[in-house]
């Protein structure tokens, strides 16, 4: 049952950020409970999954997200009187989305699906029998999945790992998917080329893909901070780097560290490649610093510790962007979207 | 080695008290055996350094100045074998024979010369020129400076060629004493080398409170002060400031908490601070640019300043650095005068010094052990233009005027001492 004390146990949480960081969000756990009535049982798993960041690369919540709903419009019945594209959006999405962003906020690449999918039931007539409006929604679901993330994640893992060469040393950041994707791609091509992990013990990502890689028999050199940044790093022939968003001035938005590595390579002459599906692309926000756009780690929110997820790599320390249509430089991003 | 294993935690404390007890050989032997273990390691290698020679110049068996330098030279070259990544050690031998030289000079002017004039530069210099309790900026650069980096050192040189010329054959043959005056002026020496030991000791153990003396200077009321680790000195230098600003300290750090443990990094400083009205908030992160936008300025200390202004600073202060300059915030790196090296880093100091990954990788991982070249860096290189100012105990420098301060406080003959380490 609901406890009263919970809103005061919430408020205590908010009230631990020091003030110069009080007005980024932070994901919070929110008992099933206490959920809103109207909201969708796939939903809901999503939202704990999200706020526990069991979940919790950009591209993942996206795919749960429209998993879930598929479920939801799976279960819609249009009430009496009224219309699909005029009902289902106010009455049944919303609420959904609103839970999920107070589980935690919601990712750019979620922003963005959301956007088309609403614009895609606008699209229908007022008209549209329900089951052909519902089976046309499903099907743009499954067409977005399909093309922007699985399709995005094969391309762009073939177009990096091309532009890796016999003999280079691949350095990379935490751990990110299409990262792994590539290095791997590149190794069932037959190129011998070494691997250095920079790692975030915060995040401890990178030692699950130094380990994976290592498997694959790549010879992989594995540093559990950034410690010995510089050195490592002028080393290295290319920096490949994961993103969870890249804004419309062309600045990345990753994993908090991203940026420290982009720029020591960036001073090293080394060049840094980033991977990033379109759909992460935001072109309506601009970020010119890491307070602008992030979000607070729940986990590490506490007297001792304070500790931002995210932050914003300047697209100066960018040398290219490769995405599922094309690679190109780290300032000309959004027209794909 | 074995005099120390009596205690079951060695420490300098009880290694410098054993010294009285113990042969000068196994006191030397002792302090290389913790230095080489790690257990005598950075500020503490300089004390322990200049205890050791203080030891070498009481107990050891010399006659005249040339064999006490090449006694402290071989000591002192054996303790730098032992820590290679321990630059102040070095610097303390040097300071050591620089000490030697500025009293064996005034001796022998007095002597051979017999004139008044040079005499008082030669004591103006040598007792100014080590002198610790120098309290502000201001003499570093006005007239002795200008004395010992010109005059002296060019007077010792020459006194160095002259005296060894003819002196050459007779030590290293028959080993005579070649002046009727040494024995009373090796007593004399003896006492005034161990005075001016006595000296660097009083410097070394003063400065981080003259470094703190500079804090209200460099810190303003509402300020962020991103303190990179902060070591003993850093801490003092924000303890003080908090005693006259209201600020806030972003503690950084690149050693994350240990699972286990639930005390909380730095929890001692962080009371001080808060006690003072400073708020303070410990990041958890290794990555600085996400919140360097908020900082005003960084602070950290340095392990040793090379004569180029290169930092050897804890790993990860670079990170700090770097994402400082992006945003143009002032690096502050604060350094007693007894950490500049007269020398460049050497390769192995820039690529970075590698420490345990235990704490990082745990054994009964067996694939990722096998398997992995596990490097956890524990050193950083800080190239010069990252560093905005170096905050010493004798005030506030910049790159520009680090030689001024080496030409003050070390010999030319004395600078080539890490070349030397493979003679025996």
């Amino acid at each position: 049952g609901r406890r009263p004390s919970m809103p005061i146990v919430e408020r205590d949480i908010r009230s631990g950020i020091p003030e110069c960081f009080s007005h980024l969000p932070m994901a919070k756990r929110i008992p099933t409970s206490q959920a809103h009535k109207d909201v969708h049982p796939a939903v809901l798993a999503v939202g704990q999954q999200m706020a526990t960041f069991a979940l919790n690369d950009s591209i993942a919540r996206l795919k749960a997200t429209l998993l879930a709903f598929r479920k939801v419009i799976e279960s819609y019945e249009t009430p009496k009187g009224n219309s699909l594209s005029r009902h289902f959006v106010p009455h049944v999405l919303n609420p959904q989305i609103e839970y999920l962003t107070e589980c935690r906020p919601m990712c750019f690449a979620m922003g963005n699906a959301i956007r088309l999918i609403k614009g895609n039931i606008n699209k229908f007539d007022i008209d549209t029998a329900e089951d052909e409006a519902k089976e046309g929604l499903l099907e743009w679901i499954d067409f977005l999945i399909n093309e922007r993330i699985t399709l995005a994640e094969y391309a762009i893992a073939r177009n990096a790992a091309q532009s890796i060469n016999e003999g280079d040393t691949i350095l990379t950041y935490g751990h990110h998917r299409l990262v792994e994707k590539t290095l791997l791609e590149a190794k069932h091509d037959g190129k011998a080329f070494d691997a250095t992990v920079i790692d975030d013990p915060y995040g401890c990502g990178g030692l699950e893909l130094a380990k994976t890689l290592r498997q694959a028999g790549i010879p992989v050199s594995y540093s559990p901070n950034l410690g010995g940044l510089r050195p490592k790093v002028a080393a290295a022939s290319n920096v490949f780097l994961g993103g969870e968003a890249i804004f419309a001035n062309g600045s990345l938005h990753a994993p908090s560290g991203t940026a420290d590595v982009a720029m020591a390579a960036m001073n090293a002459g080394v060049k840094v490649i980033v991977l990033c599906e379109t759909i992460n692309f935001d072109r309506d926000r601009v970020s010119v610093d890491s307070l602008t756009y992030n979000e607070i780690d729940p986990e590490r929110n506490t007297a001792d510790s304070f500790r931002l997820l995210f932050d914003n790599t300047h697209d100066r320390y960018i040398t290219g962007v490769i995405t599922e249509f094309e690679s190109g430089g780290g300032n000309s991003p959004a027209q794909a979207i | 080695m074995a005099p120390s294993t009596s205690s079951h935690a060695p420490s300098l404390d009880n290694l410098i008290k054993s010294f009285n007890s113990q042969s000068l050989e196994a006191s030397i032997e002792s302090l290389i055996f913790l230095l080489k273990r790690r257990q005598v390691k950075g500020d503490e290698c300089a004390k322990a350094t200049a205890h050791i020679l203080r030891q070498v110049v009481a107990k050891a068996k010399w006659r005249d100045v040339d064999e006490l330098l090449s006694r402290v030279q071989s000591v002192g070259s054996r303790l730098v074998r032992s820590a290679p990544l321990e630059p102040v050690i070095g610097n303390v031998v040097r300071r050591v024979l620089g000490l030697i030289r500025d009293e064996a000079n005034e001796d022998r002017n007095a002597d051979d010369f017999g004139s008044e004039a040079a005499s008082d530069i030669q004591s103006l210099t040598s007792s100014t020129t080590p002198h610790p309790l120098r309290p502000g900026p201001s003499p570093i650069r006005p007239s002795p400076s200008a004395l010992s980096s010109g005059l002296p050192v060019s007077k010792s040189m020459f006194n160095l060629l002259s005296v060894k010329a003819p002196s050459a054959s007779p030590v290293t043959g028959a080993s005579t004493p070649l002046s009727q005056a040494q024995p009373a002026s090796v007593h004399a020496l003896r006492s005034e080398v161990m005075d001016g030991i006595e000296e660097i000791l009083d410097e070394i153990n003063q400065a981080d409170d003259q470094i703190a003396g500079f804090s209200e200077i460099q810190i303003h009321p509402g300020d962020y002060v991103l303190a990179y680790q902060p070591s003993r000195t850093v801490e003092r230098f924000l303890v003080k400031a908090a005693s006259k600003r209201r600020f806030t300290v972003i503690i950084a750090s690149l050693e994350s908490p240990s699972p286990g443990s639930s005390e909380s990094p730095y929890a001692a400083l962080r009371k001080k601070l808060n006690a003072a009205g400073v708020n303070t908030i410990n990041l958890a992160s290794n990555g600085l640019m996400a919140y360097i936008p908020r900082v005003n300025k960084v602070i950290f200390s340095a392990k040793a300043v090379y004569q180029n202004g290169g930092l050897l600073v804890d790993s990860g202060s670079c990170v700090a650095a770097q994402a400082a300059r992006e945003y143009l915030k002032p690096v502050i790196a604060l350094c007693p005068v007894y950490k500049f090296c007269p020398e460049d880093p050497s390769d192995e100091v820039s690529r970075g010094e590698l420490g345990s990954p235990g704490s990082y990788v745990s054994y009964a991982n067996g694939p990722a052990v096998d398997a992995l070249d596990i490097e956890n860096t524990v050193t950083d290189y800080i190239p010069p233009d990252l560093v905005d100012v170096y905050l010493t105990n004798l005030g506030p420098q910049t790159r520009h005027h680090l030689a001024s301060i080496l030409a003050d406080h070390y010999k030319i003959e004395d600078i080539g001492l890490s070349l030397q380490l493979g003679e025996p």
